[in-house]
């Protein structure tokens, strides 16, 4: 069986590239590629994972430069020269070898105004949605958010600027805007105007462009734009 | 500064973009086709002395200006310099203030 050279970041912010040689296998995915170092070559070796189906975001890791999910990136697709290159996520702290901190990261999400507050109680009837209104398809097409972190670690503006939201936590208020039960829409409009907020976004759509699930957190983001604007000619704002 | 402040920003920047498109588009057409085979500044004055829809044109090119970049320079500075805050806000005011000052003198110069 053949083998192929893995550098995997070893340590904190100041850590070095570390060499394993791992045996490929059919199907392996790089989450494999980290699991099989650390159960056979060093056990000391921190990550995170814990579905490995691509449902919890938890294992994301940049791969050759390039932030993606591990669990759902097999090894046959990003392969450079018989080379893997593992790091941590970027623009959020190293805690320890492949393991990010992403309390900033989830922090934004509260910042941001990324919970749910309804406005009826259990004495009230279920709201109505029909699944086809506007405003629900808009949901749709953005709900699906793991949480991986992989936009924010793919997105310059938070490179350039560390108070920026980010996409995760700016396409989490989008989905709450607009939704018609959600009670809170002004003050999440405050929350996610500015510059460090919807308006800081330099469309760039790395975030778009590398989200495992597909979503579009750039369409959000000028939704948020969209709204922020009308709410201000209204002088709601 | 609060979010209406920045939303105004924001939308000023957006509005003073689309002056300036329109702007730029109908300046360097003039220009191509006013110069042609060469012009000297006798021409270029005896066509803006007096004209007032030239000044009209270029006094709100200059204040595009004057609103558009500083806007866009507060992000730069934010980004590259990580400079935020009330002192970036007043140099950017001043900035504002100079560019429109130095535009309209030049719109005036060739105009009286």
């Amino acid at each position: 069986m053949s083998a192929f050279r893995v550098s995997v970041w070893r340590g904190g912010a100041d850590g070095a590239f570390q060499e394993f040689e791992v045996p490929r296998a059919a199907s392996q995915t790089v989450l494999d590629v980290v699991t099989h170092i650390q159960r056979k070559l060093d056990a000391t070796l921190a990550y995170r994972f814990a579905c490995r189906v691509g449902m919890c975001g938890s294992c994301a890791m940049t791969v050759n430069g390039i932030a993606r999910w591990t669990c759902r990136t097999r090894v046959d697709r990003v392969l450079k020269n018989d080379r893997l290159v593992l790091a941590p996520l970027r623009n959020l702290p190293v805690i320890r070898d492949l393991v990010a901190d992403m309390r900033e990261f989830f922090d934004k999400w509260a910042r941001a105004k990324g919970e749910f507050r309804g406005g009826s109680t259990r004495n009230d009837a279920i709201a109505r949605v029909r699944p086809n209104s506007p405003a629900r398809e808009q949901v749709d097409a953005a709900i699906e958010c793991i949480g991986c972190g992989v936009c924010y670690a793919s997105c310059d503006v938070v490179a350039q600027l560390p108070a920026y939201l980010g996409p995760a936590a700016l396409n989490r208020a989008w989905t709450l805007v607009r939704d018609s039960r959600d009670k809170a829409g002004l003050e999440r409009l405050r929350a996610v105007a500015g510059d460090a907020g919807c308006h800081a976004c330099h469309t760039q759509m790395g975030c778009t462009e590398r989200c495992p699930k597909r979503l579009a957190p750039t369409a959000g983001i000028a939704g948020l734009k969209r709204e922020v604007l009308k709410a201000a000619l209204n002088g709601l704002l | 500064m609060t979010p209406r402040g920045e939303t105004r920003l924001w939308i000023l920047q957006r509005a003073s973009a689309a002056v300036l498109a329109l702007c730029v588009a109908v300046h360097l057409g003039t220009m191509i086709y006013a110069v042609r085979g060469g012009l000297s500044a006798a021409e270029i004055l005896s066509r803006t002395k007096g004209n007032l829809a030239w000044l009209a044109f270029y006094s709100l090119f200059v204040l595009a200006v004057a609103v558009h970049v500083p806007i866009g320079l507060r992000s730069v500075l934010a980004e590259w310099l990580a400079w935020r805050g009330r002192s970036r806000d007043a140099v950017l005011a001043a900035f504002a203030m100079a560019l429109a000052l130095l535009g309209m003198r030049a719109v005036f110069g060739v105009f009286r």
